[in-house]
């Protein structure tokens, strides 16, 4: 991880310079009231501006309640939340921008900005749940055009908490962000992203990921707690030209309703020189780790070390789809997966919170983890290392069946350009992993667990070539000499 | 000769605008009668609307309509029903202007535009000014007050313009400024405007084709303001507080 490094002391080098010039501006001083009631959209954007053309400083919101609509944040300008305050979000949505250049709407926006920053003990709550039934209502009567897919307006014009495009060395610590009506914050096409110490509370409407980061180049994740509706940490590459690259992501904790940390969906450039340690995911209804290249991504040098996924439906799925199908060829290469602790439930994990992910896919038995690539397009080299998974077991062939004949096993969809999710294939024929056009895939040091007997082997490999398995064990109750790993069109494999 | 062009002209105007004019009330767009929402970007939407429809008119019932700055667009009319009142906040960033004239009411270059109807426009004068100089004493806001006080409207480069029948007090600055405008016609309208000193009732700059009919105006400053480049100017009725006929250029 040698590209890392500097990336990181760049970044310090930043915070240093970002402490020194502060100058404070306290926002009711520009006539923003902190009663709850006021919109105080045009003060604060009057005092960003301000301070924008004044060489600078920290705009401070002191305790209390602040109502605003779309506000644009501009260069060597920090927004510091004190304990104690709030930014609410207006709940009417004409109160807010869709960008024209994004084409999102948004809070608080800042394009083509640098020396940004949100810092602070403070708050900022979208209220989205009302601003997005409130949009619902203009749909309907004709005032707003929206297609209204999933009887829900589109993610794009519903408002997120932040969107950031183009800017250079942003800040975003200590704060918590609460209920958007669609993402919480989105980082796209920046550079020297520093994220530290923040905690989104966020199941206020559907699509309400954690934190999005998309092509952006040097990011600091950690210390961050996360629990969203939709998924975690979401690493997104929306243009074939720019990659997700130089990430850092350390002792976060996530919740969600679908995925734990995720790259894609939508994946046009790729994702490269990631570091993600100390990862905790819990009460999960999709994957803890989810690496999806279904528009074209290159994904090449990850490594995950240090994962607890409890009570999480799936624990790691890696695919290779097309999508997008504009010919450019998608790789996955070199993931390094280690000290990972999983329990896999047999009830629904997210059952209880506000918009839990729909169920879907029956029926199936308990998924295993997956690495799934094409035919033409193998994912390469992946290493799993130190992993005890434990799995509920107890797959019924009467419920769903997937068997080991070359025509069912043949018969697992290829499903090319449909959307990656690790329930998408149905039932699959294994309850620990299941392998499909890789090359080079390594465990060491692996347990699987089936807490109560499974119809199906643990392992199944299909068109996989050079796979091996170092000090590996499967724990199955009544299952002595059952084999555990079963290749399918597979070459080079080393069994312990 | 001069007033009949202008007559005939404001009804050549006028005329296409009855044809194509459909009602929508202003609840359709979320907005708010209870005096403490700020509406501004809703009533915005409702005039955008409006206005890519093709034309039409925005009512408002009986109640108060908190708002800063909105921008009317052509063939849009908004009709204040009696009780309605159209209330500005006090907040002065949250106001527009055009040719460096801030109003609560605004519009550039729009034609076929009408204000009417039996309710009342407050401008809250008093409070807005004490806001405003807030903001100039701690350096915030670098014009000097007057040049910053808002109209209630603030109209440049529009023609076709009707204002009708409202009560308008308590602006913070001049009650009503047109510049660059044609085919004005105000009719009924009384005009309050002694929130703060020396401000006038209705100015005039580079205007042609104005026709003011039974305005009552009560200003602390001057009644009428007019520039000389004005022309084609009637005004039949029109009185002062203190029951004086008002005229063209005095």
């Amino acid at each position: 991880m040698k590209q890392i490094h500097p990336t990181l002391l760049r970044l310090l080098l930043f915070l240093v310079s970002f402490q020194a010039f502060t100058k404070d501006y306290i926002v009711s001083d520009f006539g923003a009231k902190n009663d709850g009631i006021t919109l105080n959209t045009c003060s604060i954007q009057k005092a960003i501006d301000f301070i924008h053309e004044h060489g600078g400083g920290r705009l401070v919101f002191e305790s209390g309640n602040y109502v605003t609509g779309s506000i644009y944040l501009k260069s060597n300008v920090t927004l510091q939340l004190d304990y104690g305050a709030t930014i609410l979000g207006s709940t009417n949505p004409f109160d807010y921008v869709k960008d024209k250049k994004i084409g999102w709407m948004s809070m608080i926006f800042a394009v083509n900005q640098e020396n940004i920053g949100i810092t602070g003990k403070g708050t900022i709550n979208g209220r989205g749940f009302i601003t997005a039934n409130n949009m619902v209502n203009y749909i309907h009567r004709g005032v707003y055009t929206d297609p209204l897919k999933y009887d829900r307006p589109n993610e794009t014009n519903r408002p997120q908490n932040i969107y950031f495009r183009e800017c250079k060395n942003i800040v975003i610590t200590d704060i918590t962000l609460r209920d958007p009506a669609s993402w919480n914050q989105t980082y796209d096409q920046c550079k020297n992203v520093y994220v530290n110490h923040i905690t989104v509370d966020s199941k206020s409407y559907w699509n309400n990921d954690g934190i999005d980061i998309v092509d952006c180049d040097g990011v600091v994740i950690k210390n961050s707690y996360f629990d969203a509706a939709d998924d975690v940490i979401c690493f997104k590459s929306h243009s074939p030209d720019f990659f997700c690259q130089n990430v850092v992501v350390d002792s976060c904790v996530g919740r969600s309703s679908a995925n734990g940390l995720k790259f894609g969906t939508v994946s046009r450039g790729g994702f490269k020189n990631f570091k993600v340690t100390n990862l905790t995911i819990f009460d999960t209804f999709r994957s803890a780790i989810t690496f999806a290249a279904v528009d074209g991504a290159e994904i090449e040098n990850i490594v995950v070390d240090g994962v607890r996924s409890i009570n999480t439906g799936n624990v790691i799925y890696l695919r290779i789809g097309d999508r997008w199908g504009k010919g450019k060829k998608p790789y996955m290469k070199n993931i390094t997966i280690s000290n990972v602790y999983a329990e896999i439930p047999l009830g629904k994990p997210d059952a209880g919170y506000n918009f839990e992910g729909p169920i879907e896919d029956l029926p199936r038995n308990i998924s295993p983890a997956s690495i799934v690539g094409l035919l033409e397009n193998k994912i390469q080299n992946v290493t799993l290392k130190n992993i005890h998974l434990v799995y509920p077991g107890g797959g019924n062939p009467l419920y769903a069946k997937r068997g080991l004949s070359p025509a069912e096993l043949d018969g697992v969809p290829q499903m090319r350009d449909a959307y990656p999710e690790f329930s998408q294939f149905k039932e699959l024929p294994a309850w620990a992993f299941y392998v499909r056009h890789a090359e080079g895939v390594h465990f060491e040091n692996v347990t699987f667990t089936a807490n109560k007997k499974d119809y199906r082997p643990a392992v199944v490999l299909d068109d996989v070539q050079n796979a091996s398995f170092k000090r590996f064990v499967v724990e199955e109750p009544e299952s002595a000499g059952k084999q555990q790993v079963f290749p399918y069109k597979s070459s080079a494999i080393q069994l312990n | 000769m001069k007033n009949l062009f202008a007559h005939i002209s404001l009804f050549f105007f006028l005329s296409p605008l009855a044809l194509c004019a459909k009602d929508y009330n202003a609840s359709l767009f979320g907005i708010k009668s209870d005096g403490v929402t700020l509406n501004t970007q809703s009533i915005q939407k409702a005039i955008d609307f409006i206005h890519e429809k093709g034309g039409g008119k925005l009512d408002f019932y009986v109640g108060r309509y908190l708002t800063g700055s909105i921008r009317l667009k052509s063939n849009v009319q908004i009709e204040l029903k009696e009780g309605a009142v159209l209330v500005g906040t006090t907040s002065i960033h949250d106001y527009l202007a055009v040719e460096g004239k801030r109003g609560l009411i605004v519009a550039e270059g729009q034609e076929h535009i009408a204000v009417f109807g039996k309710g009342v426009i407050e401008g809250q004068g008093a409070g807005l000014f004490d806001a405003l100089q807030k903001q100039i004493q701690k350096g915030y806001l670098t014009e000097n007050a007057q040049e910053a006080s808002p109209a209630i409207v603030s109209l440049s480069h529009c023609k076709d313009i009707r204002i009708e029948g409202l009560h308008l007090q308590n602006a913070c600055g001049n009650a009503l400024i047109f510049s660059h405008s044609q085919a004005i016609h105000m009719k009924d309208v009384a005009i309050k405007n002694r929130a703060l000193p020396l401000l006038n009732g209705i100015v005039f700059m580079a205007c042609e084709g104005v026709l003011c009919q039974k305005l009552f105006i009560e200003s602390s400053g001057k009644e009428l303001s007019t520039s000389a480049d004005c022309k084609s100017f009637t005004l039949e009725g029109c009185k002062n507080a203190a029951g004086k006929l008002l005229v063209f250029g005095k």
